[in-house]
């Protein structure tokens, strides 16, 4: 490296502001990438500052060139590939710290803020928070006014610079919004599996064994929210069916996703019918968790025939979806159960629970063929035998429902759920198991109701004959305030642990602060996610549907395009001819033919004439107003100071405000008699 | 190269620089001469993406297939933030031209084979602050200028030295590619100046020992010529300045040589050791630098042309000038044009 002169200098102006600009658009990358690749970038740039301060010259193109071969080869020995999010990202964010180590000249520079451009994009493939768009507005605005600079011709101030950019996303920020709703959306993928590399999710499981809910009940992450339009149901009603389970193997229910779809009942009375926008983590299953009972879905799921709602693809990203339920309308009321339907709702292993059938056969006995009767014997047992509600139940052997029954008699909604089914079962009651979410906590601020997994839930629904699959929660029996309030209505009974976040009452100050906070950024991410993140083709769709628009057809496309952009082009013209600045000249010209109106409005023919110059109309009017001569003179004295004399800008301004006072002021003459005294 | 061994990349350059003659000729018909000053408008302003626009056209073009195959909201909006900002850039661009006024200075006579120096003053008129214009003529293209809102400034460019003769100034181009470098706009002037190229003086004595003979005894019969005494009027070269008379009378008076008397020194183009014109131009052109360098009065014969003897700026520049125009029809500047149209 050779010492060499300033010369280079001019070529390279805005290196500065891309050394700070390109480190401020891959730090949210240093979270994500191996620790190899932040140090090496982080190397590089501050190698290039340091060669930049000390006025050397960058290693040469060898060096480079070993340098890049280096880099490559160990992120291929990191990932096996140089393609994908991960390899790609890694690749990318070398390659953009090398290129900007051997920036010669001021091609290099730009190139080096193009590659940041990238290196934000590519943020988003680990990252979509509001945190990080705001981050990747600050990114965008420094390597803009990099490029400013590197292209200005001389050093510009930071202000200026920083105005200048700031500017530019302003002005683009309509384009943004335009293009966003209105460029045609396809369904992902184009090309392999986006999803491949993104971290598992916490979903309902197809299965339901007693004790595996119990993961999900502890994890306060959000998966759901939902704003319902119109009234809100009650929350013992807020059940949010996901899977139906229809077979048992004596341990474990199994979810199916029906034979075939069936038509959605017809909505009842209009005000028992509940409509809503619901916004879904990605699931990475194809069910979509609806309200009790559904009778209105989105076009892109289907309706299956043992009453589960299922999408046309598995959920791999955040969706919104409009749905209505009828709160009062069970599945199935008014029809027959097939022979099939029925015998797979009470099948039973043989050895499955002999102590409960014993039970239950018992229970036959007394009520004979009352099955509300059995119903309720199953519900009143839950809630008089010493059962209690616990989140750490202990592990059940052998046949688990015995156990649950008979032995343990503690554990939470899923063991409830499955014992009950085994009990309707055994009385020849076609029963099934129901998961999904219920209750959830309702969000004041945005007036929405969040989900998490933690109010995940399981549930039965026995069929009663002419009224439909009815929903009985034996949970209710045991915990109602369970489903009264939701989970966080538990108080965690025996002292037993309860998760933080469920208590959220005799806290201190502090966690109920963070509870405050935590509130707010829910409410922002909720509102981030359903404006923003959500909106997909689907959502496209209706948007578009709302103007009586066809996202599909590519002509409604250029039609809301146009409309778009022309509405720009139309406040943008009207904008800068409001913005451009009025001749320094005009102000007081104009403050002049305001008064000469208003004088000429008083007494005909007073107005200043075209030609005339002000001291001659000022004249007139004195001899034909003398009561106005103070006023004219006034206006005269600093018309003539603004328009004639150089004054400094603050004068001007003084100048200025007196001249638009006295335009503005009283023109009537001073009634000196008036015909009739005013009283107060 | 024959025509059939061009391969079609070169084909395509070839048809492409015949395309871009094209439109420059079209251009030029359109734009007939300015005359001294011109203010840029919307009709004279052309833009177009430069190679860093096509690149960052292409990176947009790749963030956008990403966008929609991870189905990134976030994508879309950044890059449509970035399509936004690079729409936008073509109106920063032209506006960064748009309203511009633009005159040309008057060039300063050159010797040949000296680098001749054009200005033009640009000024703004809108309240606009102008960033990085770039004048250029043919492929020489000046340092970039920058103008404060309602300021001016002057644009200068170095050209190359052309050979003696009387020029109009050239097409000029007018570009900018501020703010982001991936648009250029530029104009095509034609505001006309005129360009004098004196020749290069060449020293007839150093050629041929006769001549010098005569010149020298020319200067020694002037020297002892009484002067002529008269006031200083503004304008008189301080050289001549009677220093020490201003001493003692506290006047300033100037020492001067009759003109017109037999002592005129009279610069002759048959009396020139040479038979080739520009050598003649050339020796002509030493002479009169040093009679007025010595302060004498001279007088100019050319074959078409006498000029009446006299002394000063004025007779010095008059004298040049003869030589500069001696059967010499105006021109424009020749100055070697780029290979494409546009530049930085």
């Amino acid at each position: 490296m050779n010492r060499s002169s300033r010369q280079h200098l001019p070529e390279l102006r805005g290196l500065e502001l891309a050394l700070l600009a390109l480190p401020v658009a891959a730090l949210p990358h240093a979270w994500h990438q191996p620790l190899w690749v932040t140090l090496l970038v982080a190397a590089a740039i501050l190698l290039r500052s340091w060669l930049h301060l000390r006025d050397r010259k960058p290693p040469s193109i060898g060096l480079m060139a070993l340098l890049a071969a280096f880099a490559g080869g160990l992120t291929f020995l990191q990932y096996g590939t140089l393609f994908g999010q991960e390899a790609g990202t890694a690749l990318l964010l070398v390659m953009m710290a090398l290129k900007l180590l051997e920036t010669r000249n001021r091609r290099d520079i730009v190139i080096g803020l193009f590659l940041g451009y990238f290196v934000v994009v590519t943020t988003y493939f680990f990252d979509q928070s509001m945190l990080i768009a705001a981050w990747s507005l600050l990114s965008a605005w420094l390597l803009t006014a990099a490029l400013v600079q590197v292209h200005a011709g001389r050093p510009l101030e930071r202000r200026r610079l920083a105005k200048h950019s700031g500017w530019m996303m302003v002005h683009a920020f309509p384009f943004m919004l335009i293009l966003f709703v209105a460029f045609p959306r396809v369904q992902g993928p184009l090309w392999g599996d986006p999803q491949r590399d993104e971290v598992a999710t916490t979903a309902l499981s197809g299965e339901l064994n007693p004790g595996d809910i119990a993961e999900l009940l502890q994890d306060e992450t959000t998966t759901m929210r939902v704003q319902f339009h119109g009234s809100v149901p009650p929350p013992r009603a807020q059940y949010w069916r996901a899977l139906v389970m229809t077979d048992f193997d004596g341990r474990r229910w199994q979810a199916e996703g029906g034979q075939s779809s069936i038509e959605l009942p017809q909505p009842g009375d209009s005000d028992r019918v509940v409509a809503y926008t619901a916004t879904l983590e990605p699931t990475r299953m194809r069910y979509l968790p609806v309200l009790d009972y559904p009778v209105a879905l989105p076009d892109n799921a289907e309706y299956r025939d043992n009453h589960q709602v299922v999408r046309d693809r598995r959920i791999v990203n955040r969706i919104q979806y409009d749905a209505e339920a009828d709160l009062t309308r069970p599945p199935g009321a008014g029809e027959a159960l097939s022979r099939s339907a029925r015998e797979r709702a009470l099948e039973l292993p043989p050895s499955a629970a002999p102590r409960a059938r014993a039970e239950v056969a018992l229970w036959r006995a007394t009520h004979g063929d009352d099955d509300r009767a059995i119903i309720q014997a199953a519900l009143d047992r839950f809630a008089a035998a010493p059962y209690r509600y616990t989140l750490q139940p202990p592990t059940l052997e052998g046949d688990v429902t015995d156990q649950f029954l008979f032995e343990t008699q503690a554990g939470y909604c899923e063991h409830y759920a499955s014992a009950f089914a085994v009990l309707m079962r055994s009385a020849g009651i076609p029963t099934r198991v129901v998961t999904g979410y219920q209750g959830g906590e309702w969000m004041q601020r945005g007036e929405y109701l969040r989900l998490r997994n933690a109010d995940a839930h399981a549930w039965n629904e026995v069929w009663l004959d002419g009224e439909g699959w009815i929903r009985v929660d034996p949970t209710a029996a045991i915990a109602p305030e369970r489903i009264e309030a939701g989970i966080g209505g538990l108080t965690g009974g025996d002292g037993e642990p309860m998760p933080d976040f469920l208590r959220r009452d005799g806290l201190g100050w502090v966690q109920q602060l963070r509870f405050g906070f935590e509130d707010w950024r829910d409410f922002a991410r909720f509102r981030w996610e359903s404006w923003v993140l959500a909106f997909d083709p689907e959502r496209q769709r209706e948007l578009f549907a709302r103007f009586g628009l066809d996202a599909t057809d590519w002509r409604d496309i250029v039609t809301a395009l146009g409309v778009g952009f022309g509405l720009l082009a139309a406040v943008a013209l009207v904008w800068s001819g409001w913005r451009r600045p009025r001749r320094q000249l005009e102000v007081p010209d104009r403050l002049l033919h305001r008064l000469s109106r208003r004088i000429e409005r008083q007494q005909t023919g007073l107005g200043r004439r075209p030609h005339e110059p002000v001291i001659t109309w000022t004249r007139r009017v004195k001899v034909a107003r003398p009561d106005l001569a103070p006023l004219v003179d006034a206006f005269a004295e600093h018309y003539n100071r603004v328009r004639f004399a150089p004054a400094r800008p603050d004068d001007r301004a003084r100048h200025l405000t007196t001249l638009r006072r006295l335009a503005a002021s009283d023109l009537r003459k001073p009634a000196a008699d008036p015909p009739l005294p005013r009283t107060t | 190269m024959r025509a059939s061994s061009l391969g079609p990349a070169e084909r395509l350059r070839s048809q492409g620089r015949r395309l871009r003659e094209g439109v420059i000729r079209w251009v030029a018909r359109r734009h007939r001469d300015d005359g001294a000053q011109t203010t840029l408008g919307r009709d004279r302003i052309y833009i177009l993406p430069t190679r860093a626009g096509y690149t960052l056209l292409a990176i947009l073009g790749v963030m956008l297939l990403g966008a929609i195959n991870y189905s990134n909201n976030m994508a879309f909006l950044l890059t449509f933030l970035l399509i936004g900002i690079g729409h936008n850039a073509i109106w920063y661009t032209h506006r960064n031209l748009l309203g511009l006024k633009a005159s040309a200075l008057p060039t300063t006579p050159v010797f040949a084979n000296q680098p001749l120096s054009v200005s033009l003053r640009l000024e703004d008129t809108c309240g606009r602050d102008r960033e990085a214009l770039h004048l250029s003529i043919g492929e020489y293209t000046s340092e970039p200028v920058a103008i404060p809102g309602r300021g001016q400034q002057v644009a200068c460019l170095s050209l190359p030295a052309p050979g003696r003769g009387v020029y109009r100034l050239p097409r000029q181009h007018l570009g900018t590619q501020y703010p982001l470098g991936i648009l250029n706009a530029w104009s095509w002037l034609g505001l006309t100046s005129e360009i004098l190229v004196y020749p290069q003086p060449v020293d007839p004595g150093a050629a041929h020992t006769g001549l010098g003979d005569q010149a020298g005894a020319h200067r020694r019969q002037d020297a002892s010529t009484p002067d002529h005494i008269r006031p200083y009027r503004p304008g008189d070269p301080p050289g001549r300045i009677l220093w020490k008379a201003l001493a003692r009378t506290g006047k300033l008076h100037i020492r001067e040589t009759v003109a017109g008397g037999r002592d005129t020194l009279w610069i002759d183009w048959s009396s020139m050791p040479a038979s080739d014109t520009e050598a003649r131009l050339s020796m002509l052109c030493h002479q009169i630098l040093t009679a007025e360098a010595e302060g004498r009065a001279w007088g100019l014969r050319l074959p078409d042309q006498t000029l009446p003897p006299g002394q000063g700026p004025a007779q010095r520049e008059r004298g040049l000038r003869a030589l500069a125009e001696f059967r010499f029809e105006p021109i424009p500047l020749p100055v070697a044009e780029t290979a494409r149209g546009t530049k930085k």
